[in-house]
């Protein structure tokens, strides 16, 4: 028989905190479409995905209501379009992002991610191809998101790419200008981009995955930061041994919800279990935030001194409570800090917590990286690629996964907002500095070697 | 050997369970079954016991009355047959059903109303909080069987529009999601 408080939490979870499965996401490997036919090729991967994701939305909506707890999002992520589309040129790539977004539509998920090039230590000619067409790609379609991975611990840093992919974000959000560059919110460049990520912009199916998969995201972070509310109120002096031990037992919960449904979804299609991926990924909710559990856990705002330490914890306690409830954990499997995304972080910005270089501070030690981080339009190709070689370095030397969604406005200044609608959120724009100062480093290009402690063979 | 299904229903107070088992250990009766809860002040016990073929229901009341008549409880007995099977042959998912609102008579009988149409039998039903009318203070937990062929698209709608009817927010859940999150 269950207790009254086990049945009472759970309906606090659900109605008061925010308690969802974040995202549904069911992989499918595109490889064996190949063909150097583009209509062949479009006419194939279409069919393969309508096919293996026709019943995805109605399975997580039965399966949401049997446990009275909501898939959010459903979503399709593919193998890597630079490889599976390796023999077409930039504008062929364009028509199988049309392609995706209409496979998208067709079986009714809201992203399709895999519009990947996996370029970390050199670019194949389908690496080049997809890379050129990202503008247009991301700029003509809705729900198809892009990932290229530039750099990797035991790779080393494509300082070429990072160049390349700095032109072609501007390009990107240029294109997009009435929407405030939007095309840029829908493409990650990761360091150690897992193969199993289920959350986007970055999910893709990796090389080594089976034919599908389901992987399946969880969140909750309105749920730690009740959790940590009623504890504090009930005995105001935890110390911060106790409050981790709280947010692990808590994300335990939360990560046993996500696995269930996960499975059971899985075992409705008769599509192999992959992951669970323990994040806590924020919206732009009330409620809902990231950056209100640094305020329950005694900060001003997350961005002020002890914001790094502070989420060090978080995400620490997070991944034990939720390694230990889950059988495979996978994906990013931290917290996430977006900007946009996280009303109380983009508060944050804007009350003057939170620096782009306080943000990347805290990336070493969170999953992610600079994730919806809206920046002056004017901010120079260049000093982008450098941001963007900042971050992937934290995440090559700590063997670590890092990313960089940054979104230069058009036409807007630091200060002005962004609004890209939706679970995208919106933000005040952050400043940067020398936004459009000349930057010799960042062209002298080349592979930055990988570290001495990739060297474990 | 005889199977009997007793009822003993009377103000709480220690020793009533000693009292009661002792008379059915003396007439060589064994328990196979017990159940017992506390509501307020008042205590209630069924048991599932066999016991010597020379043993009728109203003879068992009798003598239980008289041994432990310093505890002015209530018996009831019936004799059980052998072929009394389940309420139903079909299997069952474990479901949770939460009703919470502001207290008003006729809650309980309009929401298991529906569930007898849907032939959704009742296992357990508790009052996790009593009267009031802070909507958050009352909460019914009806743990039920749900028979697998019974539409639950149809059942859910049917318990959400009478929760709207009575001002009650009603939860329909499969147990498992309780236990996955709160037990190892």
């Amino acid at each position: 028989m269950l207790t009254h408080s086990e049945i009472l939490s759970v309906l606090d979870m659900l109605h008061h905190e925010h308690l969802d499965l974040r995202t549904v996401t069911l992989g499918i490997s595109l490889l064996d479409c190949a063909s150097d036919d583009l209509q062949r090729f479009t006419t194939k991967i279409h069919d393969r995905i309508a096919r293996k994701a026709e019943r995805l939305v109605a399975v997580c909506d039965q399966v949401g209501e049997k446990y009275g707890i909501p898939v959010v999002n459903k979503r399709v992520s593919v193998s890597p379009v630079a490889v599976a589309a390796a023999p077409f040129n930039a504008d062929q790539m364009v028509a199988v992002a049309h392609a995706l977004d209409k496979a998208a539509r067709a079986v009714n998920v809201d992203f399709i991610g895999g519009f990947t090039a996996l370029v970390e230590k050199g670019m194949a000619v389908g690496d080049r191809a997809l890379i050129d067409a990202l503008p247009r790609a991301l700029s003509e379609t809705e729900r198809l998101c892009a990932s290229i991975n530039v750099a990797a611990s035991r790779a080393g840093i494509n300082m070429d790419a990072i160049l390349l992919l700095g032109r072609q974000i501007k390009a990107a959000a240029e294109l997009t200008a009435d929407r405030d560059g939007i095309a840029c919110a829908k493409l990650c460049v990761f360091a150690n981009i897992p193969q199993d990520v289920p959350f986007m912009a970055g999910a893709y199916l990796g090389i080594g995955e089976a034919d599908a998969v389901i992987n399946v995201g969880v969140s909750g972070p309105g749920v730690v930061k009740k959790a940590i509310d009623r504890a504090l109120e009930a005995s105001p002096g935890m110390d911060l041994r106790q409050v981790a031990d709280l947010i692990k037992r808590t994300a335990y919960k939360v990560t046993r919800a996500g696995e269930l449904i996960g499975r059971e979804v899985a075992e409705g299609l008769g599509i192999p279990f992959g992951v669970v991926d323990l994040s806590l990924a924020p919206t732009p909710n009330v409620g809902d935030s990231v950056g209100e559990i640094f305020q329950s856990l005694g900060l001003l705002g997350i961005g002020v001194p002890g914001s790094t330490v502070a989420l060090a914890l978080l995400n620490d306690a997070v991944k034990k409570g939720g390694a230990f409830a889950g059988s495979n954990v996978g994906g990013l499997s931290g917290a996430f800090i977006p900007v946009s995304e996280d009303l109380n972080i983009s508060r944050a910005v804007q009350d003057g917590h939170l620096t782009l270089e306080k943000l990347e501070a805290m990336t070493s030690v969170c999953s992610v990286g600079l994730d919806m981080v809206a920046i002056p339009g004017d901010t120079s190709p260049e000093t982008l690629a450098a941001i963007i070689a900042d971050e992937m370095a934290i995440g090559v030397i700590n063997k670590k996964t890092t990313a960089a969604r940054i979104i230069p406005v058009p036409g807007k200044k630091a200060g002005d907002y962004a609004h890209f609608g939706g679970l995208l959120g919106e933000s005040i724009i952050l400043p940067v500095n020398n936004a459009r100062g000349d930057n010799p480093f960042i062209r002298r290009g080349g592979l930055i070697p990988s570290p001495i402690h990739s060297l474990t063979n | 050997m005889k199977k009997f299904i007793i009822s003993v229903l009377g103000k709480d107070r220690p020793g009533i369970i000693a009292a009661v088992t002792q008379v059915l250990f003396e007439q060589n009766f064994n328990i196979e079954d017990v159940s017992q809860t506390i509501l307020q002040t008042q205590f209630s016990s069924i048991l599932v016991v066999t016991g010597p073929d020379r043993m009728a229901p109203g003879m068992l009341c009798d003598l239980l009355s008289t041994r432990t008549s310093a505890l002015n409880m209530h018996f009831h007995a019936r004799e059980l047959s052998a072929d009394e099977g389940p309420w139903t042959a079909c299997d069952c998912e474990h479901f949770v059903i939460t009703t919470r609102g502001p207290d008003r008579k006729g809650l309980v009988a309009a929401i298991t109303a529906v569930l007898a149409d849907f032939n959704v039998n009742v296992t357990q039903l508790r009052a996790a909080f009593r009267g009031g009318d802070k909507p958050d203070h009352n909460v019914m937990i009806y743990e039920v069987d749900i028979p697998v062929d019974v539409d639950q698209g149809r059942l859910n709608a049917a318990l959400k529009a009478k929760g709207e009817a009575l001002g009650l927010e009603v939860n329909i859940q499969h147990q498992n999601i309780f236990e996955a999150i709160n037990r190892i």
